[in-house]
């Protein structure tokens, strides 16, 4: 999953996948704006079947590559 | 030099007489001496910051020498033809009205606009219903970047906003600026007409933050308010006798069906509170000095010169000229 999202973001970016490590803070870094922010909603809903819904918006979920994963780890489990 | 303290008067002009009379000299020698045109063009929205440019041009030039040009379209304010006359009588300039409404319709301006809303909310009817988009306040202070909801407001005066997914977003941005577009041409054809320079009308918020549309709204020749907060565009107001009417209205859009003020639209704050972020940003004063004098807390003054830094670099783009040094 991780290598997923990591092309896909070097994919609209232009950025190096190797630029683009786990941690790296996509939009403090200036990797990713708005409209990147819309693209992987989209690519996320599109390729991966997560729904983002508006409250998920969250820095928390969106900051990293690692907090994606988890942020759709956690929406793909159902919750008990 | 050293810095002076932050100061919530800190952005008043030292002298208002003064900074027209460095605006008036500069316009008049770009104009004249450097772009080589004898007059200016305005368009004027009946706005402040449109009026200001016109009443800088009328000194520079001369009434003569300025053409105002409102440039309306079916979804404009009614108020705003008022004010734009009013201002041009008091300054004593020749002044057009060219609705664009027809080239707007020529360009499916408002069919594609339309169209996108409607696969997001498929009860909007255009012909009844209004239509704006924004960003909600639950957004506002998040550290993400802006994401945009449209809200119909609906003939009954009920409502529903939902977040618009990336397609439908860029369209209806697109579409919509088909208008500040089509004011552009329309502008310098008046101005080609007459060996005149078009004298744009943002100011240092709108320039710096990119709230302009490129080859729209920010395609001019000079822009003789572009590094005037607003606070001093109302300084300058006051100076050159802008109907008060004009300096008390709530600057709004003007873009979308339903009403909206600038402030939603965009800045989400007041323009007196942003002016003061802003300067203490720009000027490297520290969010810790800047919160004190605000009465904020310096989580929040940091978390707004964050957004500040990401909307400059985010709209570098508008800012850049067509890049040809290949």
């Amino acid at each position: 999953m991780k290598e997923q999202i990591r092309a896909f973001i070097s994919e609209i970016t232009f950025i190096d996948k190797e630029t683009i490590t786990d941690d790296v803070s996509l939009f403090e870094q200036g990797i990713f704006d708005s409209m990147g922010l819309l693209s992987l909603i989209t690519f996320i809903d599109e390729e991966m079947g997560v729904k983002t819904d508006d409250g998920d918006l969250t820095e928390e979920n969106f900051k990293s590559i690692n907090t994606i994963v988890s942020f759709l780890e956690r929406k793909k489990t159902p919750a008990n | 030099m050293t810095k002076p303290e932050f100061n919530k008067d800190i952005i008043k002009l030292k002298s208002i007489s003064k900074t027209i009379e460095q605006i008036t000299t500069k316009l008049k020698h770009d104009v004249g001496k450097v772009l080589k045109r004898r007059g200016a063009v305005v368009g004027i929205s009946g706005g402040i910051d449109s009026s200001v440019t016109l009443a800088i041009a009328v000194k520079a030039f001369g009434a003569k020498n300025v053409l105002g040009v409102m440039l309306p379209e079916k979804d404009s304010n009614d108020d705003s033809k008022e004010f734009a006359l009013k201002l041009a009588e008091k300054f004593g300039v020749e002044v057009l009205e060219e609705n664009i409404s027809g080239a707007l319709e020529g360009f499916e301006c408002y069919t594609r606009r339309d169209e996108a809303v409607k696969r997001i909310i498929p009860k909007f009817n255009p012909a009844k219903d209004k239509m704006k988009i924004g960003i909600p306040e639950a957004f506002i202070n998040s550290n993400l970047p802006p994401v945009f909801f449209v809200t119909v407001v609906f003939e009954d005066g009920s409502e529903q906003s939902e977040r618009l997914p990336m397609n439908e977003y860029l369209q209806i941005v697109a579409a919509s600026n088909f208008k500040q577009r089509s004011r552009m041409t329309m502008l310098y054809y008046h101005a080609e007409a007459r060996h005149y320079a078009v004298i744009g009308t943002p100011n240092k918020h709108e320039v710096q933050q990119g709230f302009f549309v490129k080859f729209g709204d920010g395609g001019a020749d000079v822009m003789p308010i572009g590094n005037l907060y607003k606070t001093q565009v109302y300084e300058l107001a006051r100076e050159l006798g802008i109907p008060n009417e004009i300096i008390e209205r709530t600057p709004t859009t003007d873009t979308y069906t339903a009403e909206q003020t600038q402030e939603e639209f965009f800045y989400q704050m007041p323009f007196e509170m942003m002016d003061l972020l802003w300067y203490g940003w720009e000027n490297n004063y520290s969010a810790a000095e800047v919160a004190k004098v605000l009465a904020k807390e310096e989580v929040e003054v940091e978390k707004i010169y964050k957004n500040f830094d990401r909307k400059r670099k985010t709209t570098e783009y508008l800012r850049l000229p067509p890049i040809h040094n290949y």
